[in-house]
């Protein structure tokens, strides 16, 4: 049986909508991480979503979730790594979209804020996964530039983000940034292995 | 001491998203803009985009395709959430094929003449008078100067349009097809029509590392402050969406830090 | 290797090896008419007769539904007269090139000037921005004209009268392709075709293109004998038959059209 992190559930109790949380992770826990932050902002807030995969494509994502018994169906999907894989787009979900590449930034944030535009629900959130996925093909100074846009464009919207990264895969330049403008850390980095 | 009343001349509010706060509030009234773009870069959805919130206002528009056949454009356009078919039916947008146009007037010749410039002229300004247009594109003006062999004759519609239509209250964007839209690049094919515009919104690709992202750039607007800022652009089901292109791939990679 | 045709035996001694002028007296000056299969180009003078021979030319009419009359120049109404007046057969087929393109072109170019005059009034704009193509003001007359005579089945008689209008709007050397396909399909299928061309302002060069392509070729001239005028129909070339080659004086008679008066061979 799959075992959520209760703690992030309640750690996202005392957070606004108009916040940025960073959510810290190891490699290995990453998934639990996500779905830990997710399920609640879903189930617990009957919050809508986007969230922007970087690290896997979409359907994998799609996948472990519904693995797991969850139904991510509400929330749209911002795939940019299947594009570069031959055939990666031809996807039986109707609730993916595509960004050619992780490098299209701003496209990144434009598309985002479409999907934000059609949604039909009140409260939002934006989910990054992950700065670290990004920090790959992106140079440190456009990257830390465009956190601090994507970070202050949802919350001056009232929608909360929250962005995911695995600290020692982030530039420093990034690593300190981001925690210039997120409001919120939930810190799950140092992973225990028993 | 009283501070001088300050003058602001009033807008013409585009609709399209973020254009209208990088004009900080919107096209002066009246004023003839060459959007300048290179292919691809959503030139004629801007300009359609234009003419529909302009329609959804309640304000006459017209459209004149030289570029693509209107069955097709209405075609390509109708993918987008912003346009709705009846605004053609019910005679709001309005739109004319150059080459019909150029038919009923004698004009299927591969160049122009003076006489032929002028008819051109009167038949536009009286169609925007005579429907009472406040929104004009024309796509493009390139094709159009393309049969103008002589600058001065192109200078002289472009001019003589421009005010016809200024009187007329008509905001027009003059569609402008260029090959390169960097920072040496002309906006225009002419050479001309860039400086008799009011304004000019340039559009083009920044290349990042093998992809193409859109860009728009006002790079001069008469009678109102604007950003000169370069803004990414996407092509979205519910009309152009703008934000402004992060400042470190602003440029492209031969240009930029990336490059080699 | 060559086409070939196989004629029923039955019309090959219904048409004979030789088709009428529709003029009598010529047929008998070129020893029983033109054979058939022949092309004659006829170049001709302003006022010569040669539109009213073009006509008396398809008189004959042995088949007529077989039988086309291209005028360029007259219209319908004006055809019909002429050929009610000598009684010639009216159940053939005509085409008035020159009525259409004047009902289509020139009715288009009247209402531009208009428009480029009054302006557009608001029912204009209306069907304007309605109108999403261009009415096929460029009618390719010389593909369709081709295409109607390369339609007819054996023993045809055609009559293009005249391929100036074609050769004023279009690339001669394509009006000069059209003319070698349709003598050689007059050739296949022993058709008669005469295809008349004013000698005003036609280009040398054309010229002699076409008399090499003709099998047969007349000449319309007109002059003035004291008060009078003296038309005549020279033939230059007969194809394997110089003996025919003759300058034949004739008039217009009510009862007859072209009626020949005298005969001069030429040496």
């Amino acid at each position: 049986m799959f075992e959520l992190d209760q703690r992030i559930a309640e750690q996202l109790t005392e957070v606004a909508l108009n916040s940025a949380v960073q959510v810290r992770c190891g490699n290995s826990n990453a998934f639990m991480v996500t779905a830990s932050t997710i399920i609640p902002l879903m189930q617990m807030f009957e919050m809508g979503g986007v969230y922007i995969s970087a690290n896997r494509g979409a359907v994998e994502i799609i996948e472990a979730f519904e693995s797991i018994g969850i139904d991510v169906s509400k929330i749209q999907f911002i795939d940019l790594v299947s594009s570069g894989i031959l055939g990666g787009t031809d996807v039986p979900y109707s609730n993916i979209h595509f960004v050619d590449s992780p490098i299209m930034l701003e496209s990144v944030l434009l598309r985002t804020l479409y999907i934000l535009r059609t949604t039909t629900s009140e409260r939002n959130f934006v989910f990054l996964d992950s700065v670290n996925a990004l920090a790959i093909y992106n140079e440190d100074r456009i990257l830390a530039e465009y956190l601090h846009t994507f970070i202050n464009t949802f919350r001056q919207r009232e929608i909360l983000s929250v962005v995911l990264n695995v600290p020692d895969q982030t530039p420093p330049l990034v690593l300190s940034n981001l925690d210039l403008y997120c409001t919120d850390l939930i810190d799950r980095g140092q992973v225990v292995i028993h | 001491m009283q501070p001088a009343a300050v003058y602001t001349r009033d807008r013409c509010v585009t609709g399209i998203h973020g254009l209208d706060e990088i004009l900080r509030g919107g096209i002066p009234y009246g004023s003839t803009v060459l959007a300048a773009g290179t292919c691809g870069s959503g030139k004629t959805t801007l300009g359609m985009e234009f003419l529909v919130r302009g329609a959804l206002a309640g304000e006459a528009c017209a459209h004149f395709t030289a570029t693509e056949p209107s069955v097709k454009l209405l075609e390509n356009i109708r993918q987008y959430a912003f346009f709705d078919m009846n605004m053609v039916d019910s005679g709001l947008i309005n739109v004319f094929d150059m080459d019909v146009l150029y038919s009923w007037l004698g004009l299927e010749k591969a160049s122009f003449e003076l006489d032929d410039v002028h008819a051109l002229i009167k038949a536009i300004v009286d169609i925007v008078n005579t429907i009472g247009v406040t929104r004009l594109v024309i796509d493009s003006v390139t094709t159009l100067c393309y049969k103008i062999k002589s600058e001065q004759l192109i200078r002289d519609f472009l001019f003589t349009l421009g005010k016809k239509l200024a009187t007329l209250g008509c905001t027009t964007i003059l569609i402008s097809e260029i090959t390169s839209a960097t920072e040496n690049a002309h906006w225009s094919s002419f050479g001309v029509e860039e400086a008799i515009a009011d304004g000019i919104i340039v559009m083009g690709d920044v290349e990042r590392m093998g992809h193409l992202l859109r860009f728009l750039q006002v790079v001069k607007m008469r009678g109102t402050a604007h950003s000169r800022a370069k803004h990414a652009i996407e092509l979205t089901p519910l009309g152009v969406m703008l934000t402004p292109m992060l400042k470190w791939g602003a440029q492209s990679d031969k240009t930029s830090r990336w490059g080699s | 290797m060559a086409r070939k045709f196989d004629f029923d035996p039955e019309d090959e001694e219904f048409f004979s090896m030789v088709g009428s002028f529709g003029v009598p007296k010529f047929d008998n000056e070129m020893h029983g008419g033109i054979p058939r299969g022949f092309t004659l180009i006829a170049f001709t003078d302003t006022g010569s007769g040669s539109e009213l021979f073009a006509k008396q030319f398809t008189s004959p009419a042995e088949e007529s539904e077989n039988t086309l009359y291209v005028s360029t120049n007259e219209g319908q109404a004006e055809i019909v007269r002429i050929f009610q007046k000598y009684s010639w057969p009216m159940d053939i087929n005509v085409r008035t090139i020159g009525e259409e393109y004047n009902s289509t072109v020139l009715e288009r170019e009247l209402l531009a000037s208009r428009y480029r005059l009054e302006g557009f009034q608001l029912a204009d704009i209306q069907r304007l921005a309605q109108t999403r193509f261009v009415d096929e003001t460029n009618q390719d007359y010389l593909t369709e004209v081709t295409n109607e005579i390369m339609a007819l089945g054996p023993y045809f008689r055609a009559v293009v009268d005249s391929l100036d209008f074609f050769l004023q709007r279009e690339d001669p050397a394509r009006v000069v392709a059209m003319v070698r396909m349709l003598q050689a399909h007059a050739q296949l299928h022993r058709g008669l075709l005469l295809i008349s061309v004013s000698t005003n302002g036609l280009d040398p060069v054309i010229k002699q293109e076409l008399s090499s392509i003709a099998d047969m070729v007349l000449s319309f001239k007109v002059r003035t004998i004291g008060t009078d005028f003296e038309t005549s129909m020279i033939v230059s070339k007969f194809r394997n038959a110089p003996e025919n080659l003759k300058i034949l004086v004739f008039r217009v008679t009510p009862e007859e059209g072209i009626t020949p008066e005298t005969v001069e061979r030429i040496a």
